[in-house]
């Protein structure tokens, strides 16, 4: 180990500019990592998914609907199978969102894709299974169980929970939780001494 | 450099300490950084205004520099690509589509030449275009009064604001000219000093004064329609408001419906025009887009025109209204998917079955009001009397008058299919009615058999068979729009010179 380690180590006379540059390029990736919030990514607070300011209205309508009570958007968003597939699609879906959003390709009406919809099912069931396996209605439906498998919920709770108007423009007044500026208070105070520049 | 590199030797933790220095002068450069991003971003979210100008600047690239998003989108009404099944924003040749046109609109104009109308920002080029505003050269006169112009530009409330109304309207078309010379733009819907939808035409005023409704009080929402019809409605010239001007009124006091717009017209014995082939008293109607759209359940269910032809955008975090007016089956996933959460395809499909199942009734009857004009052509020829034609006259003004309701909507057989097929059935009872009159009639005048259908099976066979000479006509346009037109438009543009913008950064 302490051998692989010399091998890397630069030559003594190059010690300076490489432990600048590790500097630099560590404070860089600091620097990104604090303003994208990355740390918020690894828990399960809805206002993580108010980084992208396009999730605004599906913000909104949660926090006005009665699943803001129980559930947050993970709950529902991403498999709850295992621990490791959880953070598998998070990261999967969360870097497709940060890639479109990055360039700007976002549609103004958002579709969930097929995959979603699946897992998004799959909670559903997670915690309304009660009402899959009622002895008392399954006994005088017979397609009781079919009924609630083979079609997704949505299909008669139509607005459960995000409402019915899907468009990046259908709740431009909503207050949520976009990301607050990266730029500690001190700084902001000492800003106009700082940059100098023009009010 | 070299005496630093040997007490790194001796004294591993200086490394570390040049390190984390590096590391965090690194980040804190990096907040500085997006302080100064943060800032400069401020300055381009705000509302900057370029320009001051009023309320009667009819140049809408003026308007333009203060709200570049909304004149940017407006700029794509000129986009001429898109044709849905039966519109869309191509220029179609109705009359070359339907050469029955013709016949039903003889000895008016728009047998002379009918296209499907083009984006906003052609209004201008196209109502000079248009053989129904004539060829007026050397002193000559237009057959179209001022009143044509009403619709077509910005410049018109900033002419009536000078001249009144009635003044606006007062002479012929080629009078103003030089004077409305920009086509639909801001000024039609918006407040200058607040950029609030408002009302800038008295037709729309003084028809909701007349029933009672004060179009002040008008919601937001409702004025996302409001600002359309004060065009896209029926409207006529009355000879009653102000003498000897064709003063615009929509005939909207008995209601909205075929009906009641029937009785108002028949009341006051309005005619648009006497028919060349069966000499009934006609009328026109013009594009009762709002009045059908006003039937149907998106609009009983809240939905603006504006909803749907003019549909949110949000970009970059900033919400705006796409003004690319254009029919939302080109737009389908900005418009209907916002509620609707089906498949394009469906959804276009489902448009176009509306389309499809009306247009087959819409045609049934406007064959029957070909035969109606030729066979009541064919009694007057084997000299029926006055008396004896009165009945059938009516008969053919009201079907012909049923049929154009729902053929010139427009976008009704899908902004209100049901009442769109209640209006073609009850124009096919009628014409059916008026030919079973005739058909008595010309047995009584010793006529049996069918009277032939003529062969009108283009637009150029139609305009013969109904006597007109469209070459010259269009030759005579020709030349109008060469020698004419760029006078106009330097005078107009001399004229706009003198306007004065007020810059807001010198």
């Amino acid at each position: 180990m302490s051998g692989l380690f010399k091998k890397l180590a630069p030559p003594a006379n190059w010690k300076i500019p490489v432990i600048l540059v590790s500097g630099i390029l560590a404070g860089l990736f600091l620097y990104v990592a604090h303003i994208s919030r990355v740390a918020s990514y690894l828990s399960d607070d809805p206002s993580t998914c108010m980084n992208c300011h396009i999730m605004a209205p599906q913000y909104a309508t949660w926090s006005h609907s009665a699943h803001r009570e129980k559930t947050n958007c993970n709950d529902c968003h991403v498999p709850h199978n295992n621990v490791v597939n959880k953070y598998y699609f998070k990261a999967k879906d969360g870097m497709r969102h940060a890639t479109i959003f990055t360039l700007r390709r976002e549609p103004q009406v958002i579709f969930i894709k097929e995959e979603g919809k699946r897992v998004v099912q799959e909670n559903c069931i997670r915690c309304h299974s009660d009402l899959l396996t009622d002895e008392k209605v399954l006994n005088y439906t017979v397609v009781y169980q079919h009924e609630r498998t083979e079609r997704p919920c949505w299909e008669c709770h139509r607005e459960t929970p995000h409402g019915r108007v899907n468009s990046l423009s259908s709740v431009p007044y909503a207050r949520v939780p976009v990301p607050e500026s990266t730029v500690p208070s001190w700084l902001k105070r000492n800003r106009e001494k700082i940059t100098k520049e023009k009010p | 450099m070299n005496s630093f590199s040997n007490q790194i030797k001796q004294k591993p933790w200086l490394g570390w300490l040049l390190f984390l220095a590096t590391l965090v002068v690194v980040f804190i450069i990096g907040l500085l950084a997006s302080s100064i991003m943060e800032r400069r971003s401020e300055a381009a979210y705000v509302f900057t205004p370029q320009v001051q100008y009023d309320q009667f600047e009819p140049r809408n690239e003026i308007w333009g520099k203060n709200f570049p998003m909304e004149f940017q989108s407006y700029k794509k009404t000129s986009d001429t690509l898109f044709r849905s099944k039966y519109n869309g924003s191509a220029m179609i040749d109705m009359l070359e589509v339907d050469p029955r046109l013709v016949v039903l609109w003889a000895g008016y104009g728009f047998s002379k030449d009918y296209y499907q109308g083009r984006g906003h920002s052609y209004a201008i080029e196209d109502i000079r275009n248009t053989l129904r505003t004539g060829a007026p050269m050397e002193g000559g006169k237009s057959p179209m009064p001022n009143t044509c112009w009403s619709c077509k530009s910005p410049d018109v409330p900033r002419l009536m604001n000078e001249m009144g109304a009635a003044g606006f309207y007062r002479g012929t078309w080629e009078t103003r000219g030089t004077e409305v010379v920009n086509s639909i733009g801001c000024g039609d819907c918006h407040d200058a000093a607040t950029m609030e939808l408002q009302i800038s035409r008295p037709a729309l005023k003084e028809a909701f004064e007349r029933i009672g409704k004060n179009i002040t009080n008008a919601s937001h929402q409702e004025m996302r329609s409001l600002v359309c019809a004060q065009c896209h409605v029926e409207y006529y010239f009355s000879k009653n408001v102000v003498e000897d001007v064709p003063y615009l009124t929509f005939p909207w006091d008995n209601g909205f419906s075929v009906e009641a717009m029937e009785d108002y017209y028949d009341e006051i014995a309005f005619a648009d025009w006497t028919h060349k082939l069966s000499r009934a008293p006609m009328l026109k109607a013009q594009h009762p887009g709002y009045e059908t759209y006003m039937t149907g359940v998106h609009a009983s269910r809240g939905v603006s025109c504006a909803d749907c032809h003019m549909p949110f955008m949000s970009e970059g975090g900033q919400k705006y209204t796409d003004h690319h007016i254009q029919s939302p089956l080109n737009n389908v996933a900005n418009s209907c998917q916002v509620c609707h959460r089906e498949e394009t395809d469906q959804l276009i499909k489902d448009v176009y079955e509306r389309q499809d199942r009306i247009i087959e009734n819409r045609d049934k009857l406007e064959e029957l009001l070909v035969r109606c004009h030729v066979e009541a052509k064919l009694a007057w020829d084997l000299g029926a009397a006055e008396e004896q034609m009165t009945a059938i006259l009516q008969d053919i003004r009201h079907a012909q008058w049923r049929w154009d309701y729902a053929a010139s909507s427009h976008g009704g057989s899908f902004h209100s299919p049901v009442e769109i097929s209640r209006v073609i059935g009850t124009g096919i009872n009628i014409a059916q009615e008026g030919r079973i009159r005739l058909s008595r009639l010309l047995y009584s005048l010793g006529h049996t058999g069918e009277v032939p259908y003529p062969n009108i099976s283009s637009k150029a066979e139609a305009q013969a068979f109904i006597g007109m000479d469209a070459a010259t006509l269009r030759a005579e346009k020709e030349l109008f729009l060469q020698t004419v037109i760029p006078d106009w438009d330097r005078q107009a543009a001399e004229r706009e010179a003198n306007y004065t913008v007020k810059s807001l950064f010198e």
